[in-house]
């Protein structure tokens, strides 16, 4: 350390903006050992011609002096106004309850854009007085005109402020009047014309309304001060080929997905009208069906009637009832990858016409086995045919954790929270029992695979029974811990549960994206292919020809084809 | 040869400033000569001339006051018993005196686009052709002769004021209302010191403004002449401060009408009540981010509302002194404090942020509006700025220059920011990074604050935070005024807003 003139003072520690600094109070340090501060001077970060300005030189020496609030700079004093303020600002605001959002902006708010001056006013004024009440021109309609006026000329005349133009004609002004303007306007163009035209002459046949000023590309842009809010020179960006490209094939897979949805469209509205003919058709049977009946009972006629009901189809035995059949689902998209992964899909009808017939089964191997059980005694038990508490434990009655593949993870519910799944009991498929489900694919064994029971007690209650669980897999483990191991297994196949929602745009312009390109690479492939064959064909053919030909010509043709890999 | 060697000695000398007596016919643009001003004498430049029915009126700058005291004086308050400084030659030719020929055809060039511009209809009454004499050369003895080009050196001052006053009282007939705004600022220099101290060219400027930033530099922007005279918004009559390019036609009237709501500017009473019964906006056109019970906070997009934010930026013009408007308000979000009545969320003040700062700049420019000043909405605009910051979980400062009431506000707050944490209980020890981390200031912010305010100090071998009887004084005064008046605070609670996110086309397309 280096000693100042042998002061006992050394030079001061470097301070690090990491360093703590212990907080002292002024009485706790004497004031002797002061003085070596303020070796830096401190920028104002106000600009240097204005540093020396006397008011705030006072304002940052009474600060130095600790007097800050005394320093005081003047300003230009505001004094109230006497414009009549509650006339021109009306009470018209109440507050909403929640935050305001808005974006309407200053152009959607004021309206017709021209506003009318003194001199208008006057004009206006005179002419009124020539005219009795029901044809004189209100205040509005008059700005609308006046507006029309000078918006047409800014159309017509876009570089009136450069150029000088004459102002512009009644007649051009006429040719401009389409069905969009106002009947009103049309009405009173013509008076109002002349007084238009005289104040745009004194102004130079420029605009009425004071603007602005924009550039307008000339050299003295750049020192007018007038001249303000510049546009900004778009950022280039670097032209490659590749971005060329990259741009053309956005293009090309936007043209394609807008025909993909035009085509569904195109289907959806052949569906509809196919079901419109059926509706009209049923109801046409059903119409004649009355008539049959009144008929059969006028005539008397006695049979089972089965003229008068639907047969149900013998191919589709499984037909559900339309009330149980969900809607919705129909009118929607296939989701991802619909037109290979339909296949592999599951019914909802199948499952649970399955399920019906286990339960049929069931009950009416109960019944056999109950009266076998019975016999030689008389039954006064009123106890039901309820499977006896050995039965439950039949593997017929669970019904195994399927882990059969949806093509993508079943998207709202899995996306709530893994703390309020957990307790939901009705659904089991979605609660930590998920998890064991994927743990369980390790074993093969489908007996020891973990399965449900469903139970609706007394009362309505749901209940859920559940198998094979606590041997095998770390269900019981706290959630927590379980979801240590939940990476642990390579269940390549299973994909993993991420929170998204399937239908936001994203994910489906991806899935929309990926599919496109698998539909056209696999175009492309084939298209390779065919040619490639035909090629081969062509050259065979060729060869056969040479062959025949050899005979009589000595050098025959070379062929043309070009090999197809060239091009695959 | 010769005059230019002399020249360029001179420049090394401090202020080789030429004296003398003048006449009021000789009184020209750049003149400095001492003013009436409050019961004492002040040195003050002529910036501007203008011709009323009652003789000639001045605009003059009162030298080292601030710019927002300019005014337009009667003659006969220029006390013309002293001598005048005659405004400086050209100094363009002492720097290029290298390159010997270019300095003076440069100078050519620039006189007639500055005469084309600034010189309008009538010619002018007093100048003949020094009407922009800021830069330009002295008379000469060659009287109404031009004398550009024909520097004479200085030392023969004392015979020319009689000379010149016989040369500029010629042409002063059959003028009776001015309209020349003559005006004193064409640039003295093409390079100019930023507050930093680098010397940047107006091209490199004009760049800078490109890229990022709302702070001009340049005194070509900020010397002007004040041009609107009074302003009526909502219950209130003001006075500008500064030069605001608002149609040039607006300098002709005596009151220019700010709708208080959508802050479209009229020079007719007629019009404006018009756009009045006609305009339904009741508060700024964005969406409210903040409220408590005094006031609310509403994000404006400059690229989505830019008629709005474009009259905001012409309005503050009007008292930001460095604000430039060169550029569009595109790139720029403006946060706009209001206070809430029955007619609707009048403007109190804003402050403008780029949405993007290279410079890491968390606020870009503030006002509080002046009618509204001296209440300590200021603060809550500065606070408000930090708390923003907080959310982005950035460190922030304010775009430089500042104003010297920004610096006062900015220095009160940092201040009492810094003293409230660190007059917590249990405080015993805190590094200038973690005070910078809860408040959002930068640690240079942090560490210079402590310094001014001579609360870092060096204590037996080791830096200590001292907190002084002073800063704690402070600190007590003020709670104890908002035990009275209750606490004027920031509610973080309050905010709704997540930092807006830009996508990469958006700044390829000028946000």
């Amino acid at each position: 350390m280096t000693r100042y003139g042998g002061l006992g003072r050394t030079r001061p520690k470097k301070l690090t903006s990491k360093a703590s600094i212990p907080i002292v109070r002024e009485e706790d340090i004497d004031a002797l050992e002061e003085d070596i501060q303020n070796l830096q001077q401190i920028e104002t970060g106000v600009e240097k011609a204005e540093e020396s300005e006397f008011h705030l030189q006072v304002a940052i020496n009474l600060t130095a002096q600790g007097k800050v609030n005394d320093a005081h700079i003047p300003t230009p004093e505001t004094i109230l106004s006497s414009l009549r303020y509650e006339e021109l600002y009306p009470p018209i605001f109440s507050q909403p309850a929640t935050y305001i959002r808005s974006s309407a902006t200053v152009e959607d708010c004021c309206g017709c854009t021209y506003n009318m001056t003194e001199e208008d006013a006057v004009f206006l004024k005179i002419y009124n007085q020539k005219r009795d009440p029901s044809a004189q021109c209100s205040e509005d309609n008059f700005e609308a005109t006046m507006n029309f006026f000078e918006e047409t000329a800014q159309a017509k005349q876009p570089f009136a402020a450069v150029d000088n133009p004459p102002v512009l004609s009644f007649t051009e002004i006429e040719q401009a009047m389409d069905a969009a303007v106002e009947e009103a306007v049309k009405h009173f163009a013509k008076d109002i014309y002349p007084h238009w035209k005289s104040r745009r002459s004194v102004e130079n046949n420029n605009s009425l309304e004071p603007s602005l000023k924009f550039e307008t590309g000339q050299d003295t842009d750049d020192s007018d001060p007038w001249v303000c809010f510049r546009r900004r020179e778009v950022r280039q960006i670097r032209k490659t080929r590749g971005r060329d490209a990259q741009s053309a094939e956005k293009l090309r897979r936007l043209r394609k997905e807008l025909e993909d949805a035009r085509q569904m469209v195109a289907l959806v509205r052949q569906r509809e009208v196919a079901r419109k003919e059926m509706l009209a058709m049923e109801r046409t049977i059903f119409l004649q069906r009355s008539e049959v009946k009144d008929m059969k009972r006028k005539l008397n006629i006695k049979d089972d009637d089965e003229d008068l009901i639907n047969q149900k189809p013998k191919k589709k035995p499984m037909e559900i009832p339309p009330g149980q059949r969900p809607n919705a689902p129909q009118l929607r998209m296939p989701l991802k990858g619909g037109l290979q992964g339909a296949e592999d899909l599951q019914l909802l009808e199948d499952v649970q016409a399955e399920k019906e017939n286990e339960i049929l089964r069931d009950i009416k191997a109960n019944i056999t086995k109950h009266i076998k059980w019975n016999e030689g005694y008389v039954d006064h038990t009123r106890a039901p045919l309820s499977p006896s508490p050995e039965r439950t434990f039949d593997a017929t009655a669970f019904r195994p954790a399927f882990t059969a593949q949806l093509p993508t993870p079943p998207s709202s519910e899995s996306s709530g929270d893994m703390m309020d799944t957990s307790l939901d009991v009705t659904s089991p498929l979605f609660s930590r029992d998920k998890l064991a489900s994927r743990a369980m694919e390790m074993h093969e064994e489908p007996n020891r695979m973990p399965s449900f029971r469903r139970r609706v007690g007394r009362g309505g209650r749901l209940m859920i029974d559940r198998r094979n669980f606590a041997a095998r897999c770390k269900i019981d483990m706290d959630p927590f811990k379980a979801d240590r191991f939940k990476f642990d297994q390579e269940d390549s196949d299973e994909e993993s549960v991420f929170e998204t929602d399937g239908f936001s745009i994203q994910i489906m312009q991806h899935r929309a994206i990926t599919m496109a390109k698998a539909r056209e690479q696999a175009a492309v492939a084939a298209q390779a292919h065919a040619q490639a064959q035909a090629q081969a064909a062509q050259v065979q053919a060729q060869r056969r020809l040479q062959n025949e030909q050899s005979g009589n010509q000595a050098a025959p043709p070379a062929p043309s084809a070009v090999p197809a890999s060239s091009e695959a | 040869m010769g005059v230019r060697d002399s020249h360029g000695e001179a420049a090394g000398t401090p202020d080789p400033v030429e004296k003398g007596f003048a006449t009021l016919n000789t009184v020209r643009i750049g003149v400095k000569a001492m003013v009436q001003k409050d019961a004492e004498l002040r040195k003050a430049e002529i910036l501007s001339i203008r011709q009323r029915k009652d003789g000639p009126s001045f605009y003059v700058h009162y030298v080292d006051f601030n710019k927002r005291l300019d005014e337009w004086i009667p003659a006969a308050r220029i006390d013309l018993s002293h001598e005048v400084e005659w405004p400086q030659p050209e100094k363009t030719e002492k720097k290029k005196a290298a390159t010997t020929n270019k300095a003076p055809s440069k100078n050519v060039q620039k006189r007639p686009r500055a005469d084309s511009r600034e010189v309008s209809g009538t010619p002018d009454a007093l100048g003949g052709k020094n009407m922009n004499v800021g830069k330009a050369s002295r008379p000469s003895k060659a009287g109404g002769k031009e004398n550009r080009d024909a520097q004479t050196p200085g030392g023969d001052v004392s015979m020319f004021p009689s000379e010149a006053a016989s040369a500029a009282g010629t042409p002063r007939a059959g003028d009776s209302e001015d309209v020349d705004m003559a005006d004193a600022n064409e640039p003295k220099e093409d390079e100019v010191k930023t507050a930093s101290g680098e010397v940047i060219s107006r091209e490199e400027e004009i760049e800078r403004l490109r890229t990022s930033g709302s702070m001009t530099q340049n005194p070509t922007e900020i010397h002007r002449v004040r041009n609107l005279t009074r302003l009526q918004m909502g219950k209130y009559d003001i006075e500008p401060w500064y030069f605001s390019p608002y149609p040039d036609a607006f300098s002709d009237v005596d009151l220019v009408y700010i709708d208080e709501f959508c802050l479209s500017y009229f020079d007719n009473q007629r019009a404006f009540e018009r756009h009045r019964a006609k305009c339904t906006l009741v508060h700024p056109p964005g969406n409210e981010i903040y409220r408590d019970d005094n006031i609310s906070f509403f994000e404006v997009d400059g690229r989505r509302q830019r008629t709005w934010c474009r009259n905001l930026c012409l309005l503050s013009k009007l008292f930001l002194d460095h604000k430039t408007l060169y550029y569009d308000v595109d790139p720029f979000l403006f946060y706009c404090m209001c206070t809430r009545d029955e007619t609707g969320c009048h403007l109190v003040g804003y402050f403008s942020k780029e949405k993007d700062s290279a410079e890491g700049y968390n606020l870009a420019c503030i006002l509080t509006l002046p009618q509204y000043q001296r209440r300590g909405f200021g603060r809550l605009l500065i606070s408000f700025s930090y708390e923003l910051s907080k959310r982005e979980g950035k460190l922030g400062s304010p775009e430089k220059p500042l104003s010297d009431l920004g610096l006062l506000g900015y220095r009160q707050y940092w201040r009492e920011t810094l003293v409230e944490l660190l007059i917590e209980p249990n405080r015993e020890a805190m590094s200038e990074n973690e005070l910078a981390v809860l408040t959002a200031m930068t640690e240079k912010d942090v560490h210079e604050t402590l310094v001014v305010f001579n609360m870092l100090r060096y204590h037996k071998g080791n830096w200590v935070i001292v907190l002084t009887d002073y800063a704690v004084g402070e600190h007590n005064k003020r709670l104890e005024k908002e035990k009275v008046k209750g606490a004027r605070r920031i509610d973080p609670a309050r905010l709704q807003w997540k930092p807006p996110v830009f996508t990469a086309s958006s700044r390829t397309w000028n946000w």
